[in-house]
């Protein structure tokens, strides 16, 4: 039996093991994983990771692919205290290749995967069952458990260090403010790279509840099938995922509102008329919005229904143990009602980026400073009103203007700059927009935009384009996006 | 032709290779394939088929061959 006292997510999962070993604790497609059989199928992993020759503070690069086996390798390198580094397979080859050369993994694994030529280990390879003799590391819970990363300003990917006592503070936070429990069975269509999607597993398996995994929420018959044949009580969703659902199925998924308890909402704005058609058409599910990033996740949890005269708020600290204020640019507090930049410190709340420079100007003392700009009122509901940073949200995917930026320029436009804009269609919430300086160049927008299409994922490519006489920009040489957008860019 | 077309542009829009792109494929079943591909998919062939999917009707679109089916019953 496991015996982790370094990594409490796991101890908490052997004591479900123990108590209730054949509850049900992941459906992957036809298969149904008990919590006695996932503690096995953890420990057969982590003597496979053994084997192969992996040491405490070891990193392994692990493609996010929503099956069992996934979950059985997470977890038994927490067991062994080996660092994972948590990837989509399908980001572009240039984040791949950046994540590895950063964090140099021992091992990588991922079905398909080849990554600069190296090696990967299958997920199906992992073996369910082995006896050996594991050897538990000498490690504490602030030790590092995973390494996510997060797109940079810069256009540079940022590893975010989580500790054990991180992933496990905002498992419990987040459990706490929704309410998830044993009984619950939840569908996880989300993606697992992203800190939501593999929050949400980490939430329900702590929990001792069913997790239901769904490739995404591409095909959603799928999905309401899924709903209804498992008796989902519970699932994760990010703003434009709800976009989808009502654009593609209109209210049908109101009839499942009598056994959902709860929907928790992340990782971009939700408009408050989406929030009341929630409200309408959930009347008794609890309807729960986190604003967090992967630095800080799930800092503030709004519940709709318990607000429903204060929607626009962004809510309060998910628990006692997390603390949120608004800062000046010295990193003092300012007064309620007056704007800052929202910083977050408590028990979810990650203490250093992987490489030590992009810790620059990213805390204040232990305070972590999120880029957003907000305030809180007199009652304690926190506010946004603008970012610092200026990534672009595509549908809760954080996009760095500068790797669409380099892409335009790659195909020989001399120069351009990109912003956010409301998406036209009204799904994505945020969308790219190119200003391009013309030049030389012959290139029309149609060939531009299929050129890029073999360089970024579909969503990066800008959905609006603009021809500008010059890129305003600071003495410095940084371009100045709100001018951008307030149209001063032409002689 | 129409089918050839269809498939062409999924792959195009998915980015990925056309072997992939089968009759039976459904949405979700590979992971470029999510949402966000879902829509780029279906107002890629409206814009490049001239088809227009009645609202309705999306819930439906969720394979290959039914897409294929659509806009040629579309373009009929």
């Amino acid at each position: 039996m496991i015996n982790a006292p370094h990594s409490p997510l796991l101890c908490d999962i052997a004591g479900k093991a123990l108590d209730a070993p054949d509850k049900i604790a992941l459906v992957d497609g036809t298969s149904r994983v008990s919590y006695g059989q996932l503690v096995e199928r953890v420990e057969a992993a982590a003597l496979y990771l053994q084997s192969l020759g992996l040491k405490p503070g070891d990193r392994i690069l692990l493609s996010a692919q929503k099956e069992a086996q996934f979950a059985y390798l997470y977890l038994a390198a927490h067991l062994l205290g080996v660092v994972n580094v948590v990837v989509d397979s399908a980001s572009p080859r240039e984040r791949l290749d950046y994540i590895i050369s950063v964090t140099n993994p021992v091992v990588m694994f991922g079905n398909g995967l080849d990554i600069q030529g190296r090696h990967c280990e299958s997920l199906d390879g992992v073996p369910e069952s082995a006896v050996g003799i594991l050897t538990l590391p000498h490690i504490t819970s602030d030790d590092v458990a995973d390494v996510m990363f997060t797109t940079g300003t810069t256009g540079a990917p940022k590893g975010v260090i989580l500790s054990h006592a991180n992933i496990y503070g905002s498992a419990c936070n987040t459990n706490g403010f929704i309410g998830t429990c044993s009984t619950d069975v939840e569908a996880l269509a989300l993606p697992l790279s992203h800190s939501f999607g593999l929050g949400r597993l980490r939430c329900v398996l702590i929990a001792g509840a069913t997790l239901v995994l769904v490739n995404n929420f591409a095909n959603l018959k799928t999905f309401f099938n899924v709903i209804d044949n498992e008796g989902v009580t519970g699932f994760g969703m990010v703003p434009a995922v709800w976009q989808y659902i009502k654009r593609l199925s209109g209210k049908r998924i109101a009839r499942f509102a009598g056994q959902i308890r709860y929907i928790e909402i992340g990782s971009a704005a939700l408009p408050i008329e989406d929030k009341e058609l929630l409200m309408e058409m959930f009347p008794t599910t609890r309807l729960c919005m986190h604003y967090g990033l992967t630095e800080a996740s799930r800092a503030l949890f709004i519940e709709f229904h318990g607000n429903r005269d204060n929607l626009n708020a962004i809510g309060r600290p998910a628990s006692r143990l997390v603390e949120v204020c608004v800062r000046d640019e010295n990193g003092l507090p300012v007064a309620d009602g007056v704007d800052g930049e929202i910083c977050v410190r408590g028990n979810m709340v990650t203490k250093s980026y992987f490489l030590p420079e992009d810790n620059k100007d990213a805390f204040f003392g232990e305070w972590f400073r999120t880029g957003d700009w907000g305030h809180r009122d007199n009652d304690g509901d926190f506010y946004l009103t603008g970012r610092k940073k200026e990534l672009i949200n595509i549908g809760g995917e954080k996009v760095s203007p500068v790797t669409i930026e380099e892409a335009i320029k790659s195909l020989g436009i001399p120069d351009c700059a990109c912003t956010s804009v409301p998406d036209p269609n009204g799904v994505l919430g945020e969308v790219p927009k190119a200003y391009l300086v013309r030049g030389n160049s012959d290139l029309d927008f149609d060939t531009i935009k299929r050129q890029l299409a073999q360089l970024l994922p579909p969503n990066e490519i800008p959905v609006v384009w603009e021809w500008v006489d010059i890129i305003p920009r600071t003495s410095s040489g940084k371009i100045q996006r709100l001018k951008l957008n307030n149209n001063i860019c032409h002689n | 032709m129409i089918e050839t077309k269809v498939k062409e542009i999924i792959a195009r829009v998915l980015n990925v290779d056309i072997a992939l792109i089968t009759d039976e494929l459904s949405s979700g079943e590979i992971p470029q394939w999510d949402s966000v591909g879902n829509l780029a998919i279906i107002s890629t062939i409206e814009q490049e088929l001239d088809v227009e999917f009645p609202l309705e009707d999306l819930f439906d679109l969720t394979s290959v061959q039914s897409i294929v089916e659509e806009v040629k019953s579309l373009q009929s």
